[in-house]
């Protein structure tokens, strides 16, 4: 005699809890790729910037302390101006893709695009 | 409902359930970022005591800095031997500047933490420029590693006019001072940036980009693949600056006194020990491709050079672990 295990239905109700397990658990992970800025001062996150969603010229002054310009146009993000001697945060160019940093040493000012894949960049 | 459908989809909801909690209460990193020694530190730290090693770490790059390598700080050992000709060192720290005084022999003095003179009159950091050929001349006659001496417990200069900087090392010491936190707070995984050079610990792979050393903003050109041990990189792109149309980077030759000019742009090393990977990276930069993956073989280290034609050059062990992402460069040799 065949005995059958699951009916039609059984399997569908499996199916149907998987998929859902499956996508709380890649939601929950942050599946998602968008390219955000984040502006720190000292450590502390002062605030982000969702590259995809910026079009036009956004300027951001973070620093109460310290004289910095960073503007974000166009799905990208640079220290434009800063009181600093050396420059080097500002010429550290055009920060897009995940992954990319760019450090204003005297200022203690950071602008990283979060969600690389990688564990570290060495530089 | 039939009852087996209900028990069944009881049971999956059951499992759904497990799956959310699981991945909740999952050991997540803690991370942190902060200045310290002059640079951006980052670190990742996952499993045992994260929240109390992240605050060691923290006061150890402090401590490290103000008590042994700060140039500036009237505690510290490097400036007690600046100003005096002498510094007491404890044991670990004799240990570190015994390491690379030995670097500096085994390199013929491509590496080389007396050249403080030299690198002042440079002022990269500062406001670069070239400097005056006489004074250049005379400040590179006060250094080279028979400019010191180091005991178990002292280290004193030969040369009174030797400046001793440990900038091209500091990064990696505080490497190996962050792994003993690591191991005291039974981490289980961690990556640490300081300054850009990289501790990986624990357990597991990690992906290891290297910079586009023509990106500037931190885009990498390859990725390395590699369990435990430490990676730092030295590049011309770092710091520099321009002068009558030529650039001048701050990877000082301590034979000539003036920025290397070997056709390198970058070079990276992977090595167990922080100290190692960051002097190494340095010396091996200087000593270009041949005598460089001569030194690093001989203290067991990982080298790859990367040229300005967008060459990479590195031995058949490290191709195996290492992925070339930009299309621009390709291996050479």
């Amino acid at each position: 005699m065949k005995i059958k295990l699951f009916k039609k239905g059984d399997l569908f109700v499996i199916a149907a809890v998987i998929a859902a397990a499956l996508a709380f658990y890649f939601i929950g992970r942050g599946g998602s790729t968008k390219p955000v800025a984040e502006i720190s001062v000292d450590g502390v996150t002062v605030q982000t910037v969702d590259l995809s969603s910026v079009t036009g010229r956004v300027e951001i002054t973070p620093n109460d302390e310290y004289n910095i310009l960073i503007v974000a146009e166009n799905g990208t993000i640079r220290f434009e101006h800063s009181d600093c001697e050396d420059k080097l945060c500002v010429s550290s160019g055009t920060l897009s893709e995940s992954g990319d940093i760019a450090v204003c040493l005297p200022a203690k000012t950071v602008i990283s695009v979060t969600g690389s894949e990688l564990d570290a960049v060495v530089y | 409902m039939r009852k087996t459908t209900a028990v069944i989809a009881a049971l999956a909801v059951a499992v759904l359930a497990i799956i959310i909690a699981f991945d909740a209460f999952r050991s997540k990193p803690l991370e942190s970022s902060f200045f310290s020694m002059n640079t951006l530190v980052t670190a990742e730290v996952e499993g045992g005591e994260a929240e109390n090693c992240l605050a060691e770490i923290k006061s150890t790059l402090e401590n490290l800095d103000y008590n042994i390598l700060s140039r500036t700080a009237k505690g510290s050992a490097v400036y007690k031997l600046n100003q005096s000709g002498e510094a007491l060192l404890d044991k670990q720290t004799a240990e570190y500047f015994s390491a690379l005084a030995d670097i500096s022999r085994q390199s013929g003095g491509a590496f080389d933490f007396t050249l403080g003179a030299v690198s002042d009159l440079w002022d990269f950091g500062g406001t670069p420029s070239m400097p005056d050929e006489a004074e250049l001349a005379r400040a590179l006659s006060h250094s080279g590693f028979e400019k010191i001496s180091i005991g178990d417990s002292k280290i004193s200069l030969n040369d009174k006019k030797a400046v001793i900087d440990f900038g091209a090392s500091g990064k990696g010491i505080a490497l190996d001072s962050i792994k003993a936190c690591l191991e005291a707070n039974e981490t289980k995984r961690a990556v640490v940036s300081v300054g850009g050079s990289v501790l990986l610990y624990g357990e597991g792979e990690f992906a290891v980009g290297i910079r586009n050393p023509r990106g500037g903003s931190g885009s990498s050109i390859a990725t390395l693949g590699i369990t435990e041990g430490c990676v730092s990189t030295s590049g011309s792109y770092e710091q520099y600056f321009e002068q009558n149309g030529k650039r001048y980077h701050h990877i000082i030759d301590p034979e000539t006194g003036y920025p290397v000019d070997n056709g390198l742009i970058s070079v990276t090393v992977i090595s167990e020990s922080g100290l190692l990977s960051d002097a190494l990276s340095t010396a091996c930069f200087v000593l270009g491709i041949e005598e460089g993956s001569r030194l690093a073989e001989h203290y067991g280290a990982k080298v790859i050079f990367i040229t300005e034609d967008n060459l990479i050059y590195t031995e058949d062990a490290v191709r195996d672990i290492i992925t070339v992402t930009d299309k621009n460069y390709k291996f050479g040799g």
